[in-house]
């Protein structure tokens, strides 16, 4: 017997590639600005995903992008990481090679 | 011993008396002129019995005015008419023995022509018996008094049915279609008038009419509810009843202008008469009148019109709780009928009464029936979004589409400003006529409830579209966001776009690589919760969902994909040795059979540990769909084969019991109930976090700590609920109204 799949209509829910690998049904991580889900978006976002991209420092700490953006630009952050006070550098993100 | 002065007075009296009599006339001829006036005046006026014709004779008229001129100025009217009173009073037997008779035969035959025989007999004998006019009003009143007292007396109780009967013979026929009235008898209505049943009768020969009318609106009216019929029954009193009007109420009218205004005040009665009886009648119906609007309306505009005549809203208002609570709110209703006769409810009260005060008082208990229920607000949603399965949505698709209405403060500075209507209850609230999507809203205290219900249908809809359709959704979304304000609907708006994010990633993958899968990519944290499931797909399943997530992540590197295995469709085609089977079938199914690929016959268990965790009824359930389409055959008590050659299918399996449990299918979103469950699943790690620490809490304070924690909505009640289903599982234990944690 041989079972040829025509079409699949499959449903699959995305998420940030963290580096963390979480398991499914663990808490969800929330940026550490807003507390709100990687995946969800911003406050002053309504779009998730690529309208509300992440930004990864090199200290490996992870915000909503435009949460972050906001925080360095006001003068109380003196330009650092909200998590542990070093001089933010945004990540070049390593893209995985493809396979 | 008489004196000489008293012999003196008697005898100038009598001299006196003689004199008067005799006028002077020589010797006695003016005293025997004057008996013998007395004896023909006596005799005129004697009643006779009028069945004799022996006793009847005709008199000269002439004679007998002089007769009476001869006895009025010897002054002895007075003494005449005494004893024709007597003597009328001495032949009233007679009138005793007709009335007898004749009611005697009424009674037989309940002919109400017999009536009318008597009437007329009786008015022979009062006209026979009667003075003549020149004796004067004063002698004819009199008379008329004591013939009609005499009648009175003696009219026996069968008389009164008897009359009405024969006042109502005079009306026409109801179901009649003529207009001609039966023969008008103006000698009937006269002689009425002449024995003075008139106005003794006249409550009776009003009753008359009042029945005639009732019956005629019950005939004519009953269940005709498709136009109003008011000006109809006012057309037909016209021609009818107040022609008929004419005889009873405007005798004596010697014009028409006369004639009106006599007719005006029964003829008011009449029509209010009317008035009530309609209203009645549409108010026992008002129940069924309301189930067939719209095409009621014009039932509904006759009860309009006869609520301002006559005041019986209150009548309504109770007759319609009545019904609604005998007829609808009970647990055999279906919630959407419920609904359905509710928005027709407010349609049909908005119509009667238009300030609301009825559908106020009508609809509270209604509101409260529905907001006990556990599925009213889906049925509200379904029909916001116009489920497919009815055809009729609740909302008029021609009703302009507004924002959701607050309630209204009164502005007490418009000039244009109104009172509450004065049968307005404390409570009422003037709710401009707002539209019904606003109104069913408000039977809940926040419109959230039902932006969470429809996220969760929003997701069932758009998991289920199969073709890459949601055209239908999006404009419903649309609609939606006007009426619940954009902020409400942002969530829903994601989840569409989700579905074209969807299409566009796959038509990217597909461009690099073809596959036959295509999944629906969500955005976790803004669908409603999915049940998760631990199936894992077996073979080329895995391989497939393996290499689109790599191309998805080629595509978009910084993202992964997460598969929800339980979720989607597969069409797939089972190449057997002497056939192909090709089918629609839930991933699970999927997976089973391409298990059975590998080897051709598994136990339930095997099957179940090798695609994870799913619960037994639903394997079997799935395993059943196959035995249906017979590809699998159940061998044994939980052994399945594969038939790579068909056979027939044995009778007595527990195929049809299994199909049945497939129908019962869960919808794989998780209710709103079952996710307020989920979340307050997180608030039990605060609530066992504070009982650690501090020992032992009332409720009060759980509630009170509960409340930093972010989002956190519940009100004390779910709390305690919650804090008994925690202690059932012997999570807590409470003593003294102190929760403490079960060591």
């Amino acid at each position: 017997m041989k079972v040829v799949v025509k079409h699949w209509h499959a449903v699959a829910s995305w998420r940030w590639d963290t580096g963390a690998d979480q398991a499914a049904g663990e808490e969800d991580d929330v940026c550490g600005i807003c507390r709100v889900a990687y995946e969800g978006c911003c406050p002053s976002c309504k779009m998730p995903g690529d309208d509300c991209p992440l930004i990864w420092g090199e200290c490996t700490h992870v915000f909503h992008m435009h949460c972050l953006l906001k925080w360095i630009g006001t003068a109380a952050s003196k330009q650092q990481c909200p998590m542990d006070r070093r001089t933010w550098v945004t990540a070049e993100r390593k893209v995985a090679p493809p396979a | 011993m008489a004196t000489t002065a008293l012999r003196a007075q008697v005898a100038s009296k009598w001299q006196e008396s003689f004199n008067r009599l005799n006028k002077n006339e020589p010797g006695i001829a003016g005293l025997m002129r004057f008996s013998q006036a007395w004896e023909v005046a006596t005799e005129f006026l004697r009643p006779k019995d009028i069945s004799d014709p022996n006793a009847l004779k005709t008199y000269n008229l002439a004679t007998i005015r002089v007769a009476f001129d001869v006895v009025n100025q010897a002054r002895r009217l007075p003494v005449m008419l005494e004893v024709y009173m007597d003597d009328i009073r001495k032949q009233q037997h007679l009138i005793t023995q007709e009335v007898t008779a004749h009611m005697f035969r009424y009674e037989q035959s309940a002919n109400p022509g017999i009536v009318l025989e008597l009437v007329m007999r009786l008015v022979e004998w009062y006209n026979a018996w009667a003075p003549i006019p020149e004796l004067g009003n004063t002698i004819r009143d009199a008379y008329t008094l004591t013939f009609q007292t005499h009648l009175f007396s003696v009219l026996p109780p069968s008389f009164t049915p008897g009359f009405k009967a024969l006042c109502a013979s005079t009306l026409p026929p109801i179901s009649s279609d003529n207009d001609a009235l039966p023969e008008a008898n103006p000698r009937m209505w006269a002689a009425f008038e002449t024995l003075g049943l008139f106005d003794r009768y006249e409550a009776l020969i009003a009753s008359v009419v009042y029945q005639h009318i009732e019956a005629h609106v019950l005939e004519t009216c009953a269940g005709k509810w498709d136009e109003p019929v008011l000006p109809g029954l006012r057309d037909w009193m016209g021609k009818k009843v107040i022609k008929w009007m004419f005889s009873p109420y405007a005798r004596g009218a010697k014009t028409t202008e006369e004639a009106t205004v006599m007719l005006q005040g029964p003829g008011q009665r009449f029509d209010f008469h009317m008035s009530k009886t309609l209203c009645d009648l549409r108010t026992k119906e008002i129940f069924d009148i309301v189930i067939d609007y719209p095409d009621s309306s014009g039932a509904l505009q006759d009860l309009k019109e006869c609520l301002q005549r006559v005041d019986q809203r209150a009548d309504l208002v109770r007759t319609l709780r009545t019904a609604n609570k005998k007829r609808l709110l009970h647990p055999g209703a279906d919630t959407k009928d419920i609904l359905t006769q509710y928005v027709s409810t407010i349609r049909c009260l908005r119509i009667i009464d238009p300030p609301g005060v009825l559908l106020f008082k009508v609809a509270d208990p209604i509101r409260r029936y529905l907001r006990e229920r556990p599925d009213t607000i889906r049925s509200i949603v379904a029909s916001l979004v116009g489920d497919g399965e009815s055809g009729d949505s609740l909302v008029d698709e021609n009703e302009p589409i507004n924002p959701l209405q607050q309630p209204e403060i009164e502005d007490y500075t418009d000039p244009n400003w109104e009172p509450e209507p004065i049968d307005a209850g404390p409570d009422f609230r003037a709710n401009k006529p707002s539209d019904v999507i606003s109104t069913l809203v408000s039977i809940y205290d926040s419109k959230d409830l039902f932006v969470k219900e429809l996220q969760v249908l929003l997701a069932q809809r758009l998991l289920a579209i199969q073709d890459g359709n949601f055209d239908k959704e999006r404009r419903n979304i649309e609609i939606l966001k006007i009426r619940f304000g954009e902020a409400a609907l942002q969530v829903c708006e994601v989840m569409l776009k989700d579905m074209t994010d969807s299409r566009r990633t796959d038509q990217h993958v597909q461009s690099q690589q073809t596959f036959v899968l295509h999944p629906t990519i969500i955005s976790r944290q803004f669908w409603p919760a999915l049940e998760s499931s631990g199936i894992v797909m077996p073979g080329q399943f895995e391989t497939l969902q393996k290499e689109y997530a790599k191309e998805f992540s080629r595509f978009k590197p910084d993202k992964k994909l997460r598969w929800l295995p339980h979720l989607g469709t597969v069409h797939l085609e089972v190449q057997l040795q002497d056939r192909e089977v090709t089918a629609d079938v839930p991933p699970l199914e999927a997976a089973f059979i391409e298990l059975f690929s590998e080897k051709n016959i598994w136990t339930v268990d095997d099957l179940i540990s090798r695609v994870g965790s799913v619960d037994r009824s639903s394997a079997l359930k799935a395993l059943a769909t196959w035995v249906d389409l017979g590809v699998l055959k159940e061998d044994a008590e939980n052994s399945f084969r594969l038939l790579e050659i068909a056979e027939e299918a044995t009778p007595g399996t527990r195929t049809a019991a299994a199909r049945q449990a497939a129908i019962d299918e869960a919808p794989p979103v998780a209710g709103v109930q079952q996710q307020q469950a989920e979340q307050m699943r997180v608030y039990w790690k605060f609530i066992e976090g504070m009982l650690t620490n501090l020992g032992q809490l009332s409720l009060d304070r759980i509630q009170g700590m509960l409340k930093f924690a972010p989002g956190y909505d519940r009100t004390m009640d779910q709390l305690s609920s919650f804090m008994e289903a925690a202690r059932m599982e012997g999570l807590v234990t409470i003593k003294d109204g102190m929760w403490k944690l079960n060591r």
